[in-house]
């Protein structure tokens, strides 16, 4: 066989083919698109506001703060699962379908399929995330309006300010997003089990926000995943503080790392006994 | 290999359950009273601001306010640092058209979040309620009834040194006497700098009963025993508190007498 | 590069736990051969196999292909290499086509045209646009035929790929894996079933309990095998064992159903069945009861039936 030796890029191009071709990410994308409008809709129609999540008691007459309440609401136990659907799912569908035995006997090595997994994971993450927030973004601009947004400090924020606050807002999503992509692999790696690559970051991502929530935890509350879905305040306070944002990238790229190289040396070590 | 899962799992959830159990009380937390010092009154100030606009007062400006907070978690006994629900802020700040009661600030309820956010509730006699009529008659959501803000974990944690006394109240409503004619009051201390002290001046309407001492921390109660017997004759006491420390009710207390 | 072996597997050893799933074999296979890895289920060919492909690490020995181990290249050592192991498994949301395509950009692609010609060797060109979880498991053995020929391989490894066929299907895939061999291909063919490799294969290796029984020419082989046994079917049984003490060469016993099994060298078992006619018993059946290799392989992995093997079976030298 004379064929050039195939690369990540071959091996990324089959990924996406298949992913392209998956019911189940086909509807997480679908409805990362088109289930903010219901959602705007009703909440736009509360009389009595959400005031227990931060921009709720605005979130009724300001597309905003509305966008900012789905955006709290998201990150509780949303954007894990959306994200762990796909993550989850990568590694471990080889495992359902018996299909590691076939693409382990072609050319590409288990490195370069290990990153082009990874890649189409973190590349869904993005698309995911990006479509759920221009989708919500759109819809409570369009739907509510986008009158001044008071900020976390009272301030009064202007709209063209806030548009791009409250973008930058969602943007800072990705980190954590990511890192849950990387936990979700790691989990189907270890476990070869989709339902578990799927609804395990999920209970993780609930456990943590929850022990993030408690008092007295504070020495490994910076250190939790889920806390820096939280670093956004910052922006939307006055002054500014970024301190968190900083903070969270560093621990989201050191989850990211670790449960990545944990599931690429499991991967690599993996005898292929079954399939 | 699958059997394995869910114990696996069982027993992550339970180490991290654990070790948070562990770790608990180690490490400071981001939520102290000098950073809540420091961002309740730019958040009140702002929203105060935009209440004024609403009602159509002027010369209510953030630069005008000049907004002071103290803000304390529970009593004395209790550090001032981490979330909860049992913070209070007191606050002051300078509108001519809304003064401040003769202690010089008003009460704040706090609960503050572990992700240094927090809900404030105003005193509604200076902040007034949840809804307010506007300039042009609307009812309108009122801003400072309650409002969120967040404060920065890595800002100034340095003390503001803003200190406000302890509002001395009479916490009974009437006053229960036994078949002697004794009977006792309940004073509050509220949250403050330096607790409460003083006396308490006990007149029946006619003529003095007597005084009594009183001495008592922040955010507590205390009981006195009047020092005379209720006349059988009085329907009411009034009772003046003269405060050594701390600040006293804007004037006499009189409750009725209940005969036991 | 000709007298390369296409595989040279030296003392291989994996153990799953305490289970040894193979135990310090050795197979070479030259380039060009037709290689016969025999075994029943269970005694570590797919094991072997997976070593073969890098998907199963050795705890110790070496596997060369083509002079090249994993720890030299990695994944390279593939090349030129294809094949599968136990049914062949593919994405069954895709179809045959699909998955064909997919798998060639894994191998960094194929010359235009060939998914064609393979789909056409396999006769698998008119299904090929339909899901492969629709295939039955025939077609989905062919298309992991087709698969493998996609890589162009020069050594092509399948294990059992007949195995869970219909009758129609093994006779389809016993044809089209006897043309490949024909075609100059370096194939190395595992099976449970003697007669699927003695028509075919070269060298054989015979694998029980994770060790080699045997190793050598299917010619060796025969040579070792026993004398034919046959199930004889009388009028009068006690007559027929009478006779047989006329001759010494053929052993005629009861087996545990009471029928009688002559075994011995053809040409007294002749006359043996002769002298019965003479002695007027009559012959109402006498069938084969096992081919040679067949029950020789059984000798070889334990696993023969000790209803129909006759002769003692320990004489045979293993190696």
């Amino acid at each position: 066989m004379s064929a050039a030796r195939p690369g990540v890029v071959s091996a990324l191009r089959w990924e996406l083919r298949k992913l392209r071709a998956q019911h189940r990410a086909r509807v997480v994308l679908l409805a990362a698109l088109l289930a903010p409008v219901p959602i705007v809709v009703i909440i736009h129609g509360q009389s009595r506001p959400p005031k227990d999540t931060l921009f709720g008691r605005f979130a009724p007459d300001n597309g905003f703060a509305l966008a900012l309440l789905v955006l709290g609401f998201a990150s509780q136990w949303v954007l894990p699962l959306l994200v762990a659907i796909v993550a989850g799912d990568v590694f471990a569908s080889e495992d359902q379908h018996g299909t590691w035995k076939t693409v382990l006997t072609r050319s590409t090595s288990r490195g370069q399929i290990f990153v082009a997994k990874t890649l189409t994971a973190g590349g869904f993450a993005v698309v995911m995330l990006a479509l759920l927030a221009a989708s919500t973004i759109a819809s409570s601009y369009l739907i509510v309006g986008h009158q001044p947004l008071t900020g976390l400090s009272g301030q009064v924020i202007g709209s063209h300010t806030a548009l791009s606050l409250v973008a930058a807002s969602w943007a800072t999503m990705l980190p954590p997003t990511l890192g849950f992509a990387a936990l979700a692999i790691l989990l189907s790696v270890w476990s070869r089990n989709p339902a578990v690559g799927i609804a395990a970051p999920v209970v993780l991502g609930l456990v943590m926000g929850l022990v993030g929530a408690l008092g007295g935890v504070e020495a490994i509350r910076p250190l939790l995943l889920t806390t820096s879905f939280e670093a956004w305040h910052g922006l939307l306070t006055q002054p500014r503080f970024t301190g968190p944002l900083v903070d969270g990238l560093l621990v989201c790229g050191g989850w990211s790392i670790l449960s990545l190289g944990a599931a690429y040396v499991l991967l690599r070590r993996r005898d292929i006994t079954g399939g | 290999m699958r059997r394995i899962i869910i114990p696996v799992l069982v027993a992550l959830v339970a180490i991290i359950g654990i070790g948070s159990a562990v770790m608990a009380g180690s490490g400071t937390s981001s939520v102290t009273r000098a950073r809540l010092e420091r961002s309740l009154p730019v958040s009140f100030t702002h929203l105060y601001v935009q209440q004024a606009h609403l009602l159509g007062h002027t010369g209510v400006t953030v630069a005008s306010l000049h907004a002071k907070a103290m803000c304390d978690k529970r009593g004395p006994d209790v550090a001032d640092v981490g979330p909860g629900g049992d913070w209070v802020g007191l606050m002051s700040w300078d509108d001519p058209q809304v003064p401040m009661p003769p202690e010089g600030y008003g009460k704040f309820e706090l609960n503050v979040h572990s992700n240094d956010c927090f809900t404030a509730s105003g005193p509604t006699k200076l902040t007034g309620y949840l809804t307010i009529n506007d300039k042009s008659g609307r009812e309108v959501t009122n801003p400072v009834f309650e409002f969120d803000g967040c404060f920065d974990p890595q800002g100034d944690n340095t003390a503001t040194g803003h200190e406000f006394p302890s509002l001395t109240s009479v916490t009974s409503t009437t006053l229960t006497t036994d078949a002697d004619g004794g009977a006792v009051l309940q004073l509050g201390c509220g949250t403050g700098s330096q607790g409460c002290s003083g006396t308490v001046v006990v007149t029946d309407g006619k003529r003095v009963l007597g005084q009594m001492p009183y001495s008592a921390k922040e955010e507590s109660t205390t009981s006195l025993t009047l020092p005379a017997p209720v006349p059988a004759t009085a329907k009411e006491v009034t009772f003046e508190v003269r405060p050594d420390t701390g600040a006293g009710p804007s004037g006499p207390v009189t409750l009725p007498v209940q005969r036991g | 590069m000709n007298n390369l072996l296409a595989v040279d597997a030296e003392g291989v050893t994996k153990t799953f736990g305490s289970v040894l799933a193979v135990d310090d074999i050795t197979v070479r296979v030259a380039a060009g051969e037709v290689y016969g890895v025999l075994g029943p289920n269970g005694a570590g060919k797919t094991t072997f196999l997976r070593m073969l492909f890098g998907l199963i690490r050795p705890d110790s020995g070496t596997v060369r292909i083509f002079g090249r181990t994993w720890d030299e290249v990695g994944v390279g050592v593939l090349d030129g290499v294809a094949g599968f192991i136990e049914s062949p498994k593919f994405y069954p949301d895709r179809t045959g086509r699909q998955n064909l395509a997919g798998l060639a950009l894994l191998d960094g692609g194929t010359r235009p045209g060939l998914l064609e010609e393979v789909l056409e060797i396999v006769d698998l060109t008119d299904r090929a646009d339909r899901k492969v979880g629709g295939y039955s498991y025939g077609m989905r053995q062919r298309l992991g035929v087709a698969a493998s020929l996609l890589r162009e391989p020069r050594l092509l490894v399948l294990d059992e790929p007949a195995n869970g066929l219909d009758p129609a299907g093994i006779r389809d895939m016993r044809a089209l894996v006897k043309r490949l061999a024909g075609s100059g291909l370096t194939v190395l063919l595992s099976s449970h079933h003697m007669e699927e490799v003695e028509e075919i294969c070269d060298n054989v290796t015979i694998m029980s309990r994770g060790a080699v029984a045997f190793h050598g020419t299917i010619a060796e082989l025969r040579r070792m095998a026993p004398d034919p046994g046959h199930v004889l079917a009388t009028t009068d049984d006690a007559r027929a064992l009478a006779v047989a003490a006329d001759h010494p060469e053929v052993t005629v016993a009861p087996d545990a159903d009471g029928a009688l099994v002559v075994t011995g060298p053809r040409p007294a078992v002749s006359a043996y069945v002769a002298g019965l006619v003479r002695a007027d018993v009559e012959l109402l059946g006498f069938t084969l009861t096992q081919t040679p290799l067949e029950a020789l392989f059984f000798m070889l992995t334990d696993d023969f039936d000790h209803q129909t093997l006759v002769r003692p079976v320990r004489e045979v030298a293993l190696r």
